[in-house]
């Protein structure tokens, strides 16, 4: 008898099916892991099981009984509680408010010196013994909000307990505590749901794996029944070849460098020196600040300083406008938010930043406006029939397109910087954006990426600089570095050498 | 000395500290005449607190869980239409329905906001206007007089010279308020609501309820202010809405309340209000003329909203940094041609 | 937050609810004007001219506060202020000439509204506190300069905006112009891109390297121009003015900028929208009037028309998810 299940859940967004028929069910006591790449369906999956998204098909069933879960607060009710991937801690509140927030069990008069006494109970298990119940939570770092946010989940009684990665931003004895408290969990009979990129989480904590691809259900197995590589082969169900393209090394000069780079409080001394025509991959997961250099070096960040020169020419920090002169053009990890205006058309997109070329005295000429924004749309393959639609219309895959067309088509080709280039985009469009991104390498762009995934920044990078809190690990060339060596990096890397 | 000033400037106590900077200011001016300093400037700045008192608690509530309430200006004189019209002989049904309206236009914005995902703003706009509208048509477009002055005398009768029945009673609302506020996980809740609302969904919060309530009472408290303010003057009238929202607005934003939310509390904004009404009263108590009140009010919230605005910082950093760069450029030049010399 | 607000089963039953909006929009202009044209002394000279007239004022603001409402800023509650004390600058300053007032008056309005927009741009401080604080400073300051007295006109000029040309008020051509250049400006020019692009997703705009505390101030400076232009219409109608003149005018402008479908959340809008909306609810007004129907009905019908046509603008833009 399964505690929890679902059986043939679909759920689109717009365009896009991001789960396509996925069935799986847990037993009582059952650690489950649920592996999959970037984009493979695993949070918007946790979000039904959670009652923040409704499947469009299928249900979720509860002791086998189908049933309708309308909101997080239902399923706090029916017992399934939630780690969930983006913090979930208001920061004006304290620890202890965080703690008990969105409890149902909470009495109205909620100062009560038992619910400090269970609160305290749950960080100590954590190893957090030295954290004040009345700290707030704006004050902690990204990794003790992780770990509060798992003592929120101890202190509710719930029979499903949901983790959707959440060890991206802890220490190694960090984890160790959070397995160790999983452990007692599955003592106590509940059952566990653990997502994880992190392929050795899955031997050491999980006793099944369910892997998705793709939107789609590859299978479930017994940990005890398979290995890494089978592992790793069902999440990627292919060879990297077919996905990431070929290329001839062509290095050509520096053409960015970047010294004593710092973005308070995050990244400290962050030197880069990055070629023509090459891809520079920065690998780090969230929290590593590989992120937060490209958007200090975009211009976006107030307190960021060091020195930075394009192609000899030093290159002030802070203004976007400066970054833009000097040909540095950014491409955001934050499509909705920072990247597109959604509510205009896709071919206004496009041509977003080019306006100044096109018109005179202020005055837009709007059918060369509208060649251009064709010309632009063919260059990275959006179809020029969308050119028209509102950009939220658009396939997360068409949508980075129209990010990467705003840059391109300058007579000099410049830095490109990209953010998570890939995220939120499907399988098939990914290797599109690949070929698109090599493409410009060879018209003689610089481009830099930051990205968390391991497989992308394998298959794409000339040069790896690996990071990891702020500070850079290591750099390597060209398949001077493999997975294992990477991964380890990036969690915990051994003492600089 | 410095901690104490950052503590004294730190939002939870800044309201008071501006209040009795007020209080200070103004009795320095007043230097001893004693106008300021008086029973009667007291009452009357209580009286003042009555009527705008309850409409900021209102609007404040509102921006606590980041929205916006601009129809309490019309809800406040829609309750009060209401009271005087069918409170001719029992004041207390007057009064309740005109609350009650309060706490269904409260509830009807709360779920349009909340069930199609709108902005209080616009839907407040709206709000505003048919409140205003619905007025009109009730008072029929004129000042509505309301007969029984019996209850007019007993809101207005002094309670030990300082405090007359209105005001008391709007203070007692705020102090219902901060004990909600204070002591029940509603007041955490909407604190989380207003910090970060997709968070506090995600850990099981119903927001959506929070709001709603947070709407309803609002309507109730400006409905309340109008209930009283038109039974002690003795009159309702349609007419005067930017009149109430501004200083309301600027009640709330002294108080402490953050227009991006999650920051606040009743005893602040209670703060906020005695000190725009203390400004109101004890000016003309001391002779200045009434449009240095406009002008004081409307500066404070200029400072504020600055003070308050997302960006500042960001600024500060980048000249900071700039100023940096430029000293050491200016240095490095100067030693350069030291050398060169 | 608009992905954890819309659960997914809603956004396909909405997916029609853009052309439905359309549809009831469309049938709402032909029921108004059938309405109006079946009222009897509804196409009278005298109560087009009379139309005309009234529409003109509050429209200058109107379009002015679409301005505000494109660049993702709501709106201002201190327009109808700066109209008021536009008004008492350009009677005042008539002693030098009806051009020179003219421009002194248009001058003072955008100047006082720009730096609003300064602030909203530059801090990114909230647009309606700032405009609340605008409007105490302007009532302070306009007591403070006339004395709390009426002002009359210093000179002569007035009378060119009583007069007709062809028939038509004066006064409407200038509401007309405005509306022409408004959306000229919206939709022809560099700045008026930038403006949408602005008001569509601020983030994006500054992250694609666009001016945005510029583009802000100008689209202020526009708005306070427009309510400037509102402001000597109306002085000119009543022969004075004092602060009441423009007491309301802002909220009577949203009301016909959200009217004319223009969406409250930024990024979207346009003078001509505006025009219509402002038409609509002025002719709702005298056909109510026309019809017998109270005055103060009016004010409660302009309210349910507003909130009608934010949720119906709401309910069209839904479907993102």
């Amino acid at each position: 008898m399964s505690v929890l299940a679902v059986a043939g859940i679909t759920k689109r967004f717009g365009p896009n099916a991001v789960l396509k028929n996925v069935s799986l069910s847990l037993e009582a006591q059952e650690v489950r892991a649920i592996c999959g790449e970037n984009g493979a369906g695993k949070s918007t999956l946790v979000k039904i099981m959670t009652g923040l998204y409704a499947p469009d098909e299928g249900a979720v069933l509860l002791d086998d009984k189908p049933l309708a879960i309308e909101s997080p607060q239902h399923a706090q009710q029916l017992g399934v509680a939630l780690v969930a991937q983006e913090l979930s801690l208001p920061p004006a509140l304290s620890v202890l408010d965080n703690i008990w927030l969105g409890n149902r069990e909470v009495p109205l008069f909620h100062r009560r010196a038992a619910l400090r006494r269970q609160a305290r109970a749950a960080l100590d298990k954590l190893g957090l013994s030295d954290l004040a119940l009345d700290t707030p939570v704006s004050a902690l770092s990204i990794g003790r909000r992780q770990l509060v946010e798992i003592a929120r989940m101890l202190t509710r009684e719930a029979r499903v307990f949901i983790l959707d990665e959440p060890t991206a931003t802890l220490s190694d004895v960090e984890i160790e505590r959070i397995f160790a408290a999983l452990r007692t969990l599955k003592a106590e009979g509940k059952s566990v749901i653990y997502i994880t990129h992190r392929l050795g989480e899955v031997f050491e904590i999980c006793d099944t794996v369910t892997v998705l691809r793709n939107g789609e259900l590859i299978g479930t197995r017994p940990t005890s029944e398979i290995d890494r590589g089978t592992l790793m082969q069902m999440m990627l169900g292919r060879s990297m070849s077919e996905m990431y393209p070929r290329w001839d090394d062509k290095p050509g000069g520096a053409m960015l460098t970047v010294r004593q780079l710092r973005v308070p409080p995050l990244v400290h001394d962050f030197d880069l020196v990055a070629a023509r025509g090459t891809v520079t991959c920065l690998a780090g997961q969230i929290g590593s600040g590989a992120i937060t250099v490209l958007r200090a070096l975009a211009g976006l960040i107030a307190g960021a300083t060091g020195e930075v020169s394009v192609q000899g020419a030093p290159m002030r920090l802070r203004s976007v406008t400066k970054a833009q002169a000097a040909n540095v053009q950014f491409i955001s990890e934050d499509r909705a938010g920072e990247g597109l205006f959604l509510r205009l058309n896709a071919g206004q997109n496009l041509i977003a930043t080019k306006l100044r070329d096109y018109c005179r005295f202020g005055i837009l000429a709007r059918h060369k406006l509208r060649r251009a924004a064709a010309k632009l749309a063919t260059a990275v393959g959006v179809d020029l029939a969308r050119l028209r639609s509102p950009a939220d219309e658009l396939s997360g895959g068409n949508q980075q397109k129209l990010a990467f067309g705003r840059w391109i088509g300058s007579e000099r080709p410049g830095v490109l910087l990209m953010n998570e280039p890939t995220r939120g985009v499907d399988v098939g469009a990914r290797a599109e954006i690949y070929r698109l991104i090599r493409q410009f390498c060879d018209q003689g762009y610089c481009i830099v990426m930051a990205s968390s995934d391991i497989e992308e920044v394998l298959g794409m990078a000339d040069v790896v600089v690996s990071m990891y809190r702020g500070r850079r690990v290591a750099r390597y060339g060209r398949g001077e570095v493999d997975r294992q060596r990477l991964l380890a990096d990036i969690t915990h890397p051994v003492a600089a050498s | 000395m410095k901690a104490s000033a950052r503590l004294l400037l730190s939002p939870a106590v800044r309201p008071f500290t501006i209040m009795v900077g007020t209080i200070a200011a103004l009795g320095l001016i007043d230097r001893g005449t004693g106008y300021f300093f008086s029973v009667g400037t007291i009452f009357s700045v209580m009286q003042l607190f009555a009527t705008l008192g309850l409409v900021a608690l209102g609007l404040g509530l509102s921006m606590l869980v980041r929205e916006f309430d601009l129809s309490v200006a019309g809800m406040m004189s829609l309750a009060g239409c209401i009271a005087v019209l069918t409170g001719g002989t029992s004041p207390w049904l007057g009064a309740g329905l005109g609350v009650g309206a309060g706490v269904l236009s409260g509830l009807l914005q709360g779920l349009i906001i909340t069930r199609l995902g709108l902005s209080s703003v616009g839907v407040t706009l709206g709000g505003l206007l048919t409140l205003q509208g619905l007025t009109y048509v009730l008072a029929g477009n004129q000042t509505v007089s309301y007969p029984n002055m019996a209850v007019a005398l007993g809101l207005n009768a002094p309670i030990a010279h300082l405090l007359s029945v209105r005001s008391a009673a709007a203070l007692a609302v705020f102090m219902v308020a901060a004990l909600v506020m204070t002591f029940t996980h509603i007041g955490r809740d909407i604190i989380a609501t207003g910090s970060d609302r997709r968070a506090s969904r995600i850990a099981g919060l119903n927001t959506d309820r929070i709001v709603i309530g947070v709407f309803a009472a609002s309507g109730a408290a400006s409905a309340l202010a109008g209930v009283l303010l038109s039974y002690s003057l003795g009159a309702a009238s349609p007419a005067g809405l930017s009149d109430v929202l501004a200083p309301a607005a600027a009640a709330a934003i002294v108080g402490g309340v953050s227009v991006v939310g999650g920051r606040g509390n009743a005893l602040g904004i209670a703060a906020g209000v005695l000190t725009l009404c203390i400004l109101r009263s004890g000016l003309s108590a001391i002779g200045v003329p009434p449009f240095v009140h406009d002008l004081v009010t409307g500066g404070i919230l200029l400072v504020i909203a600055v003070l308050d605005a997302p960006d500042l910082a960001r600024h500060m950093t980048a000249w900071r940094f700039s100023r940096a760069e430029r000293l050491a450029h200016i240095f490095s030049k100067e030693s350069r041609d030291g050398a060169a010399t | 937050m608009s992905e954890l607000a819309v659960p997914g089963r809603r956004s396909r039953r909405l997916l029609g609810a853009r052309q439905l909006g359309l549809t009831i929009r469309v049938a709402a202009i032909a029921a108004i004007a059938v309405f109006a044209l079946s009222t009897p002394g509804f196409l009278s000279p005298l109560s087009i001219n009379a139309l005309l007239t009234a529409i003109s004022f509050v429209g200058c603001v109107a379009v002015g506060m679409t301005f505000i409402t494109l660049t993702g800023n709501i709106m201002s509650l201190a327009l109808g202020a700066t109209l008021s004390a536009s008004a008492l600058v350009f009677l005042a300053s008539l002693s030098f000439g009806m051009v020179p007032a003219f421009l002194i008056a248009a001058l003072f309005g955008t100047v006082i509204t720009a730096a609003q927009g300064f602030l909203v741009g530059y801090f990114r401080a909230n647009p309606i506190l700032v405009s609340i604080a605008a409007l105490s400073l302007l009532l302070g300051g306009a007591a403070f300069a006339t004395g709390g007295h009426r002002i009359y006109p210093g000179g002569a000029g007035i009378e060119f905006f009583k007069a007709r040309i062809a028939g038509v008020p004066v006064n409407a051509i200038i509401f007309f112009a405005t509306v022409i250049v408004g959306q000229f400006v919206m939709s022809w020019t560099r700045i008026g891109r930038l403006m949408t692009m602005v008001g569509s997703n601020p983030r994006a705009a500054i992250a694609a390297g666009i001016d945005i505390t510029a583009t802000i101030t100008i689209a202020y400076a526009i708005a306070g121009a427009c309510a400037a232009i509102g402001g000597m219409l109306l002085a000119a109608r009543y022969g004075s003015a004092d602060m009441e003149l423009g007491a309301g005018y802002d909220y009577s402008a949203i009301a016909a900028v959200l009217v004319g479908g223009t969406g409250i959340s930024g990024g979207s809008g346009s003078a001509w929208r505006t025009f219509i909306g402002v038409i609509v609810i002025a002719v709702l007004e005298v056909v109510l009037l026309l019809r017998g129907f109270s005055e103060q009905l009016q004010y409660l019908i302009t309210g349910l028309i507003v909130l009608g046509v934010i949720m119906l603008h709401a309910l069209g833009e839904r479907r993102q998810g």
